[in-house]
């Protein structure tokens, strides 16, 4: 991402954003709400405009792509409060996951991504809408798994769940890192965030002021207190 | 007893029709969130198609519904594609005056190639019924509920078990997690209304069948689309099929009330809509979201 600028009809939120991430990278981006975390997704995904600046995957352009074109070229977006498909059950949300793929085989995928989250198993033909908050952020995960996506980011994934599911979804999270994808965390949770991921970001009123190792943050007094609010 | 079992069998096949009509109104509805003012003029047109092939052509009008279904999708798809589209995140009001603009201009095309005159479509079976206790149940009424039938219960399963109808199902459900996972919102939205101009040309080629048709005749069925949607609930093709029944239901008995007739009838089944608005919000079968 180059000297992105992005935003709404009522101006732009982002401002020269600059951010790489590496082939099979863990990433964090952090930052106070209404930084401009979420917008930044939106725009990588497709579903907000870029201004300004240029967006490159896998050596192609993808800047202001269609979203479907996006998520075909191996960008999976995993948006905040989950947004399934609340009255289709669980199994035919993850087939979505999966719409943008013509290659493969779905069922095969469906089975890898039981084996992240045993615990939907048997809840494959419940209404989406049915599920915890913990399980239905297991289905989100794993509908952003079904397009094997080679970027997975992922919004608020801590936001509302209890710290033990959180921990049980960060295990999660190392699993598909460990499996080769790469992926991005946006997280309110500072420190969850910080814990797993590689290097981090930091997010300020729609500028980067701040890039590096992510325990290099988190070991910081100065950084912890000027920005991450610890 | 007779009398009652003969309104019934009116309300039911007068219900048919208002499910076909509403079936497709619904599903544009609950999917773009668009209330279709146009919806009447497509079926009208589904009407003069059907018409058109019998009167000049010759042609039996059971057959040409598929083709009715077939230009009739083509012509929704290409309006939601090139029309609509443009309007779809706009606020409701754009999309009301759009698709009210879009039916003037259905209706004054209609009247330019068709005239005011009115026309119907009399085959030789036209008059044929079944009798049942001093009961005549025409067979195109009774053909035209089946085919209603048959062809909610289609839509439902396409919508349901195919990759399409899920795509769709999605994109209703929620737009934007929608094109996260890979839709094409704007095919999947002219699908959508592509699917309801059909279902809406094929209830038009059966109200052909059954009554007169002039280019004005479709705006009453808008309306009446709109009550039935509420009356059965918003989101379900099936919840529509109920509602049509029971709005042709209200009908029927409401025309059989000493001293009412047509006009009174309407009376009380909008009466019956704005009860169900106020008791019953999502409608006799809707699920509240």
């Amino acid at each position: 991402m180059n000297g992105l600028t992005a935003g709404f009809a009522a101006g732009p939120v982002l401002f020269e954003i600059d951010m790489e991430i590496a082939p099979g990278e863990l990433i964090a981006l952090v930052g106070a709400n209404g930084a401009g975390k979420s917008t930044l997704l939106g725009t990588l995904s497709g579903l907000v405009r870029a201004r300004a600046g240029s967006i490159a995957f896998s050596g192609r352009d993808i800047t202001n792509a269609r979203p479907e074109a996006i998520v075909k070229a191996g960008i999976a977006h995993v948006p905040q409060g989950r947004r399934l498909f609340d009255t289709m059950s669980v199994e035919k949300n993850l087939r979505l996951g999966a719409y943008a793929r013509r290659d493969g085989d779905i069922d095969a995928e469906v089975r890898s991504v039981l084996e992240y989250f045993p615990a939907l198993k048997d809840k494959l033909n419940r209404e989406a809408r049915t599920l915890s908050g913990g399980e239905q952020q297991m289905v989100a995960i794993g509908r952003g798994l079904m397009a094997r996506p080679k970027l997975l980011m992922v919004d608020e994934m801590s936001l509302g769940l209890a710290p033990k599911i959180v921990d049980r979804l960060i295990d999660v999270v190392k699993d598909i890192h460990a499996a080769g994808t790469a992926l991005l965390l946006v997280e309110q949770d500072v420190l969850v965030a910080l814990d797993v991921a590689q290097r981090a970001y930091v997010l300020e009123n729609g500028r980067m002021v701040l890039a590096g190792a992510a325990a290099d943050l988190r070991d910081d007094p100065n950084i912890r207190k000027a920005y991450l609010g610890l | 007893m007779a009398a009652f079992a003969q309104l019934v069998i009116i309300g039911l096949l007068a219900g048919g029709i208002y499910a076909a009509v509403g079936v497709g109104f619904g599903l544009v509805w609950g999917v773009l969130n668009i209330v279709n003012l146009a919806h009447g003029a497509l079926v009208i047109i589904g009407a003069y198609l059907t018409w058109q092939m019998f009167a000049v052509w010759g042609v039996d009008p059971f057959l040409t519904l598929p083709i009715d279904a077939i230009a009739l999708f083509v012509l929704g798809y290409a309006v939601q594609r090139g029309v609509i589209n443009r309007i779809i995140r706009a606020p409701l009001l754009f999309t009301f005056l759009l698709t009210f603009g879009l039916n003037l201009i259905a209706v004054n095309v209609l009247l330019l190639i068709f005239k005011s005159d009115f026309r119907s479509v009399t085959t030789a079976y036209s008059g044929a019924g079944l009798e049942l206790g001093g009961l005549v149940i025409p067979y195109i009424r009774l053909a035209a509920l089946g085919i209603a039938l048959v062809m909610a219960a289609v839509l439902a399963i396409l919508l349901s078990r195919t990759r399409v109808g899920l795509a769709i199902q999605a994109v209703g459900s929620d737009r934007d997690a929608a094109q996260l996972v890979g839709i094409d919102l704007r095919h999947a939205y002219a699908v959508t209304f592509g699917l309801g101009a059909a279902v809406a040309g094929v209830a038009g080629g059966m109200i052909a069948m059954i009554q007169a048709i002039t280019p004005t005749a479709g705006e009453p069925y808008t309306l009446q689309a709109f009550v039935v949607v509420i009356l059965g609930g918003l989101g379900r093709v099936s919840a529509t099929v109920v509602g049509g029944l029971v709005f042709g239901l209200v009908e029927a008995f409401g025309q059989s009330i000493p001293g009412s007739g047509s006009v009174f009838a309407n009376a009380i089944a909008f009466g019956v809509m704005v009860l169900i608005l106020v008791t019953r919000p999502q409608g006799l079968m809707g699920r509240l979201r």
